[in-house]
């Protein structure tokens, strides 16, 4: 199961190329780049405008525009994304485990 | 495959790539993430996986990089920068 528009939500989004297309904090609009990190809270991202430096983004307060690897893109609200990094995968049912 | 199966291999490339470009605190992240996910999902990891991650500190580990591997009779043995040795057999 790729990542697609439907799984994105549930996968890793680590290593994907984002945007942030709008956000409460006017300064973090149009930051662009590779995640590199995530938390429960906020995306860590790379900025890709030569500077490599490292933007903490509030997934609560921002919508993302990922770029998928098969060239699509996809824009994401941020609250969907709040969650425990490792829990995101469990939240709809194909772990056998409950 | 399902998600989780993915995003543990997913997180092991990054992991290798993190580490060779240096990035060593970030691969040791992706490493433990996928490690949990993995744990979260009842599925056992790779062995690709298990040999070259480091289970003391976590660090993925290429030969030549962070790692020195030796073979010796019936077993093959990695070492990690941090000390760590891990033995696996031959066949």
């Amino acid at each position: 199961m790729a990542v697609t528009p439907e799984t994105l939500v549930r996968h890793e989004l680590v290593g994907l190329d984002v945007e942030v297309v709008s956000a409460s904090n006017p300064d973090l609009v149009g930051v662009a780049g590779t995640v590199v990190a995530e938390t429960t809270q906020t995306l860590e991202i790379e900025r890709a405008d030569g500077t490599s430096r490292v933007s903490q983004v509030p997934k609560a307060a921002a919508t993302f525009a990922f770029d998928l690897p098969d060239g699509r893109t996809v824009t994401v609200a941020g609250e969907r994304l709040v969650a425990r990094p490792a829990r995101r995968t469990e939240q709809t049912g194909d772990s056998q485990w409950r | 495959m399902t998600v989780a199966e993915e995003r543990v291999q997913r997180l092991h490339e990054l992991a290798r790539e993190a580490a060779a470009a240096c990035h060593d605190e970030r691969a040791k992240r992706y490493v433990r993430r996928a490690r949990r996910v993995a744990e979260r999902h009842r599925l056992s990891l790779p062995r690709e996986f298990e040999r070259f991650t480091c289970d003391r500190c976590d660090a993925a580990l290429r030969p030549g990089k962070n790692a020195r591997v030796r073979l010796q009779d019936g077993h093959v043995v990695v070492t990690c920068d941090c000390g760590n040795q891990a033995r696996y057999p031959y066949d």
